[in-house]
């Protein structure tokens, strides 16, 4: 699905204004500080345009402004530590039940097929910001929305270069 | 995009309406027989779904079709006979013959629901509270599809499949979260001899829930699918999910190589794309803009050649300008979700700065 227009829109315009903010407070950086900085305020349009409507926004959100200061992560580290002790009852618990439901009739091929799927799932938690406190269907959620919210910020950023590019 | 879908839509109500039809003309036989199942009472065991019979049918029959319905059925058109019978259609009694009904009631169900949710606003989160019956669990793809331009058509014949296949499993396939289902459930279950053995066990609503989560699930990962180019052909999840994986970190790596190459232009960029903004607001303007506009109005002056709206652009934004501009004296990100929750409010009111945004795209 293409991004479509108003989301491309808004992105650009929330970037420009990022851009500015983060232009005007230093004015010779390195290349690499320029980059992140850059990459900083196109990742935060893209989240503030999604209103923090999702879990991957407001994670954006919060780690940029864990940038300059140190008490959001807290706040961040704090919850996912809940939740990754809450998950790990959860799971021992779903483990044992499922140990002695039907350990027999499971065949090698589905136990291996699933160890690929949970291993591929945390690839795809580190992958997505905010992505380890998430279980697997808001997982799923939140990877379509990423996908179409970068598409949309790789067709403006691109579209950007492409204009400046112009200039010259 | 929205076109597509929309005819995507009207494609399958046409054939959903004669189905349609036939499932009103299949239920008269049937809503006898259902309301007779729904209104007994059960005889009570200990299991938990039969704890929830103690609803009593109307009851039953208004959770299913309760207002929350962008996920239930609520086929608005369809006669209450129709509505009814689809509310309890997806108990396995006699199989051949429920099969074919309810496929048919499913094809009607789901054709008024895309057209239903195309209107609603799909909301992506949320469906743990109302999503109730099996219907509605397909009905989630009908109703996240709309955010695609996807063929009813097809998913809806998977979902006829998947039901085939369900039903022959065991009656453990239904989510457990209302009551009402499972009154129902139960209540027609109880004068059929081929009940199944682990209804009756404590840890049934378990799996239940788990196969209900598992077909959650399954629905958005459909989705993921259209929206990755190449993976619809592949099959398995673990597949999917590497070509996933594959596109987000490819789509990642764009970022970044995008924004390497807009600090590596120069930073005249920064430069220009403050006088792009500030450059006729002159006389609006505070301070922190002035000094780097002023030796960069001659640049200025190409870029209006080359990029004719934002002239037209500055005088909006020039009007955003007293609004933000104090709060860029803090500079920095200090607090980005303040700043940019400012730039929202902006946003809101210069909706032509987006016209003009949109010429450029």
């Amino acid at each position: 699905m293409r991004p479509c227009d108003s989301l491309k829109r808004e992105f650009l315009k929330k970037w420009m204004m990022g851009l500015q903010s983060c232009s005007s407070s230093n004015k010779d950086m390195s290349i690499l500080e320029r980059k992140e900085a850059i990459k900083l305020s196109a990742d935060v349009a893209m989240a503030c345009a999604r209103n923090g409507a999702t879990c991957w926004s407001r994670a954006l959100i919060a780690a940029g402004a864990h940038s300059k200061h140190g008490a959001p992560r807290e706040y961040s580290n704090k919850r996912i530590r809940s939740k990754k002790i809450l998950k790990r009852s959860c799971r021992i618990r779903i483990r044992r039940r499922k140990r002695s439901k039907c350990s027999a009739q499971v065949g090698r091929a589905s136990s291996i097929s699933k160890g690929l799927v949970r291993q591929r799932t945390r690839i795809l938690k580190s992958l997505i910001p905010g992505g380890e406190s998430m279980d697997e269907a808001s997982l799923v959620e939140e990877t379509l929305d990423y996908i179409t919210y970068l598409r949309a910020q790789v067709d403006g950023m691109r579209s950007l270069v492409d204009a400046s590019e112009l200039d010259r | 995009m929205e076109l597509n879908a929309g005819t995507a839509g009207t494609g399958s109500h046409k054939t959903a309406s004669e189905r349609d039809e036939v499932a009103a003309l299949e239920s008269l036989q049937f809503t006898d027989e259902i309301r007779r199942l729904m209104s007994a009472p059960a005889t009570d065991n200990a299991s938990s779904f039969t704890a929830l019979l103690e609803l009593p049918a109307p009851q039953a029959v208004q959770l299913i079709h309760s207002p929350d319905s962008a996920k239930l059925i609520a086929a608005p058109a369809p006669a209450p006979n129709v509505d009814e019978f689809k509310g309890s259609f997806n108990f396995p009694f006699n199989s051949g013959l429920i099969e074919r009904a309810t496929r048919f009631s499913l094809f009607a169900g789901d054709g008024s629901i895309n057209d239903n949710n195309k209107s609603n606003s799909p909301e992506p989160t949320s469906y743990n509270s109302s999503a109730n019956l099996q219907k509605p669990v397909k009905s989630e793809p009908a109703e996240t599809e709309s955010y695609q331009p996807l063929v009813s058509d097809p998913t809806v014949e998977n979902r006829s499949t998947k039901r085939k296949d369900r039903e022959k499993v065991k009656g453990s396939t239904k989510k457990s979260k209302t009551g009402a289902k499972d009154s129902s459930d139960d209540a027609e279950k109880l004068p059929y001899v081929h009940v199944r053995a682990r209804r009756g066990q404590a840890t049934d609503s378990h799996s239940l829930a788990e196969r209900a989560r598992r077909e959650k699930i399954n629905a958005r990962m459909k989705l993921l699918q259209e929206l990755v180019p190449g993976c619809s052909k592949i099959s398995g999840t673990a597949l999917v999910l590497d070509e996933i994986i594959n596109h987000v970190q490819s789509l990642q790596r764009q970022v970044e190589f995008l924004s390497m190459r807009l600090a590596a232009v120069n930073p005249r960029i920064d430069f220009n794309l403050d006088s792009v903004f500030t450059a006729e607001s002159g006389s609006l303007m505070d301070s922190n803009f002035s000094g780097m506009v002023m030796p960069m109005m001659l640049p200025e002056v190409q870029l209006n050649g080359n990029r004719q709206q934002y002239p037209q652009q500055l005088h909006f934004d020039a009007f955003q300008q007293p609004v933000w501009g104090t709060e860029e004296v803090c500079n920095n990100y200090i607090t980005p979700e303040n700043s940019l929750l400012s730039y929202d409010s902006s946003g809101n009111s210069a909706s032509l700065h987006s016209n003009q945004l949109k010429m450029e795209l």
